[in-house]
C-alpha cells in the first residue's frame, strides 16, 4: 500500500528526457515508483492533462526572516517551489550575537529592504549559532530550505566592529574557518559573499574588507565539505564581472567547489555584457571550473512611494538620503523649498524628464484616480510642471501614498533572453524571493519561464524548462536526494496545468507584520504541490502539512 | 580551450595605499603619473565609491585600460 500516487499525468521528471504518460507512487516522505504504477494508494491524485514535475528549487532567496514567521515562504510555495536557498549575498540570520542583530538587520533593510516590523513583530529571537537558527525555522517549515551562511555575519561574529574596518589578521582568518566548519556542519549548504552591498549607513558590508586570502581560506572549508559559494559581483561593470568569474573560477580549480554568482542583467544599453560574460563561463568550465551564472527569468522593473525607502533613488543620493526617512520627517523636508529645489535639480536640467518621465502612476490609496495608469510625463504636463517637481507635488499632495512603477529598466527583450536562459551554463534562479517587498514581486519567476520562453517564444522544451529549475539546480547545488522524479528521491512534485501555468499581476499586498506592505504575484496553473509526500497545497490553498525540512 | 585575455587587475594588500598600489602594479612608472593612471582605470573605486577612493581587501584595481 502506497501513501500516495499521482496517476495518469505527464511525467517531466527532471532529468531533460522526454515526457511520457505515467503515475509516480509515493511512501514514507519518497517517491518509490515512476512509469505504470499497480497497486493501492491511501491517497489518489488525478493528474490527467496535467505535467508531473519535481518540485522547482529557487537557488536565491532572502526568505531567511519570513521563514521564522511562515514555513512556506508564501507564496512560493504555490508557485510550484518546494525548496528555496535563503542566506544569499554574505547575509544570514546567524551566526550572529544577540548585540550584533541591530546592524546585520540594518543591512537587510538597507540590501534587501525589508521592514523593521518584520524583524521584531513576528518571532522571538533565541539563537545565535547557526544550528539555533536552523532549529527555530525547522519546527514550522512546509517548504524545504538549504540555508547559505553569509561571509559578513561570519565576519562579524569573529572581528565585532573591525569586521567593516580592516583586513582580518591569520588567527582571525582560522577562528572564521573554525566557524564556517560549525555553520556546515550545522546544515549550511555553503557560503555567501558580496562585492557590491553597502549597509544603512553607506558602508560597504563586512565581506568587502576580506582580502582574498581570506575568501580563499574558507573556500578551503567549503571544500573539505563540498558545499558551494555564492558572490554578488560587480553586475553593473562587464569587465569587473569577470574579473571575479577568474577569481571563482580559481577557487573553483584550487578546492573542487562549485560556485555561482549573480545577477546576470541583458540591457538594452550592454548588449554585449551577457554575451562577454558567457564567453568567459564558457572558458572556464572548459578548464575544469565550475562557475555558474545565475540569470532570472522576468524583466526589471521597480515600484516605490515615498512611504518608504527604495533602491531606485540609488542614483539620486539627495532623494535617497531624503526619502529613507520615516514619513512625517519626510513630509517635512518636502515642505522645504531650499531642499526641494536641490532636489529637483538634481534630476537634471530638464527637470528630470528624462530620469522620471516615463514612470508610471500605479496607484495607492491615495492615488487620484485620474493619475492612475498615466505617465509621470504627460501627468507633469497637465500641471504645467517639470516630471521632478510634479512626482514631489503629487506625493506631498496625497500623503506620500501614491506608488509609482518604472516597467521599462532591463532585462526585457524575450528574443535575447530566451536563447540566454537555454543556455547549458545558465543557472536559472535569481528572484531574490522574500526581499525587495515594496519595490517588485519576487514570486512567479518559474511560472514565467513556461508562459514566456516555452509557450510563447519556444525558445526551450518543456522538458528542458523543468529540468532548469529542478534537476540542473539540485546538482549544482549539491542537493543529491532531490529536484527528479526517482524512486528513492524526496517525493517533492509539482503538478501543473502546461497551457495555462503562468505568474499572475503584480499586486500590492499586507500581510508582512505590523500589516506591512508588499508586492506578491499569485500563481496561475499549479494544481497540487508535494512536499516529501504530503500535500502541502492543493486547490488554490494551503493545507496544515508542516513536511519541510532543512536539506542539505 | 586557453583563456583568451582579459584586462589585468590586482587586489589591494592589507592597509595597502593608493600610491603603494601604483608603484606595485606599474613600477616602471613616476608614482605620480601610475596614480593617475590606476585612478582613470577604476572609476568604480575613485569616482562612483563614497568616500572616493576607499581602498577595500576584495576590491578589483585593473591596471591596464579596457582591452579593445
Amino acid at each position: 500500500m502506497f501513501d500516495l500516487i499521482v496517476r495518469d499525468g505527464l511525467v517531466v521528471d527532471g532529468s531533460g528526457a522526454k515526457a511520457f504518460r505515467g503515475d509516480v507512487a509515493v511512501k514514507d516522505g519518497k517517491i518509490v515508483a515512476v512509469g505504470q504504477v499497480s497497486g493501492d494508494a491511501r491517497r489518489i491524485i488525478d493528474a490527467g492533462g496535467r505535467v508531473v514535475a519535481p518540485g522547482f528549487i529557487d537557488p536565491h532567496t532572502h526568505f531567511d526572516v519570513q521563514l521564522l514567521w511562515d514555513g512556506a515562504a508564501r507564496p512560493a510555495l504555490e508557485h510550484g517551489v518546494t525548496c528555496v536557498v535563503p542566506g544569499n549575498c554574505s547575509l544570514s540570520l546567524a551566526p550572529l550575537k544577540a548585540g550584533d542583530r541591530r546592524q546585520v538587520v540594518g543591512m537587510f533593510q538597507q540590501i534587501e529592504e525589508m521592514p523593521p516590523e518584520a524583524f521584531t513583530q513576528a518571532f522571538e529571537w533565541t539563537w545565535e549559532d547557526f544550528a539555533g537558527y536552523r532549529a527555530a525555522i525547522e519546527t514550522g517549515l512546509s517548504i524545504n530550505v538549504a540555508p547559505l551562511v553569509g561571509h559578513s555575519v561570519i565576519r562579524l561574529w569573529v572581528m565585532g566592529p573591525a569586521a567593516q574596518q580592516r583586513a582580518a589578521t591569520p588567527a582571525e582568518i582560522v577562528a572564521m574557518q573554525d566557524l564556517l566548519r560549525e555553520c556546515l556542519a550545522a546544515g549550511a549548504v555553503g557560503l555567501s559573499t558580496s562585492f557590491v552591498d553597502t549597509d544603512e549607513n553607506g558602508r560597504p558590508v563586512p565581506s568587502r574588507f576580506a582580502q582574498f586570502e581570506e575568501l580563499d581560506a574558507l573556500c578551503a572549508v567549503l571544500g573539505e565539505f563540498d558545499r558551494m559559494l555564492q558572490c554578488v559581483p560587480e553586475f553593473y561593470a562587464t569587465d569587473i564581472t569577470i574579473a571575479r568569474i577568474d577569481q571563482l573560477a580559481e577557487l573553483s580549480l584550487k578546492y573542487g567547489i562549485t560556485t555561482t554568482f549573480s545577477p546576470v542583467f541583458d540591457n538594452a544599453g550592454t548588449p554585449e555584457n551577457v554575451p562577454r560574460i558567457m564567453a568567459r563561463v564558457e572558458e572556464q568550465f572548459a578548464r575544469g571550473a565550475k562557475v555558474w551564472p545565475q540569470m532570472q527569468t522576468r524583466p526589471l522593473d521597480l515600484s516605490f512611494s515615498f512611504l518608504r525607502p527604495s533602491l531606485y533613488f540609488a542614483r539620486l543620493p539627495r532623494w535617497s538620503r531624503v526619502l529613507r526617512q520615516a514619513p512625517e520627517i519626510v513630509l517635512h523636508a518636502l515642505r522645504d523649498p531650499e531642499t526641494v529645489a536641490k532636489m529637483v535639480a538634481d534630476a537634471g536640467p530638464d527637470g528630470g524628464d528624462k530620469m522620471l518621465g516615463r514612470l508610471i502612476c500605479r496607484g495607492g490609496d491615495a492615488a487620484p484616480a485620474a493619475m492612475v495608469g498615466r505617465t509621470l510625463r504627460d501627468i507633469a504636463a497637465e500641471r504645467g510642471q517639470g516630471c521632478a517637481q510634479a512626482l514631489i507635488d503629487i506625493s506631498l499632495e496625497n500623503g506620500l501614498d501614491v506608488a509609482f512603477l518604472d516597467a521599462d529598466i532591463g532585462h526585457d527583450n524575450t528574443d535575447r533572453i530566451g536563447p540566454m536562459l537555454a543556455h547549458p551554463l545558465v543557472h536559472i534562479g535569481a528572484s531574490d524571493g522574500g526581499a525587495h517587498l515594496a519595490s517588485f514581486s519576487t514570486y512567479g519567476d518559474t511560472g514565467y519561464l513556461f508562459s514566456e520562453f516555452v509557450r510563447k517564444g519556444g525558445h526551450m522544451s518543456l522538458e528542458q524548462a523543468v529540468a532548469k529549475i529542478t534537476g540542473e539546480t539540485a546538482d549544482i547545488w549539491g542537493l543529491k536526494d532531490r529536484g527528479r522524479l526517482q524512486a528513492g528521491l524526496a517525493a517533492d512534485i509539482v503538478v501543473f496545468d502546461p497551457d495555462t501555468i503562468a505568474r499572475e499581476a503584480e499586486l500590492p499586498t499586507f500581510d508582512m507584520p505590523g500589516d506591512g506592505m508588499r508586492y506578491v504575484r499569485a500563481a496561475t496553473g499549479i494544481d497540487t504541490v508535494l512536499v516529501n509526500g504530503q500535500v502541502a497545497y492543493a486547490n488554490g490553498a494551503y493545507t496544515e502539512a508542516r513536511s519541510g525540512v532543512v536539506c542539505v | 580551450m586557453s583563456l583568451s585575455r582579459q584586462r589585468r587587475f590586482v587586489t589591494p594588500g592589507p592597509d595597502e595605499t593608493v600610491e603603494a598600489l601604483a608603484l606595485r602594479a606599474l613600477p616602471d612608472q613616476a608614482v605620480e603619473t601610475a596614480v593617475d593612471a590606476i585612478r582613470s582605470w577604476n572609476l568604480h573605486i575613485f569616482a562612483m565609491r563614497k568616500p572616493a577612493g576607499l581602498l577595500l581587501g576584495s576590491d578589483v584595481v585593473f591596471v591596464e585600460p579596457p582591452v579593445s
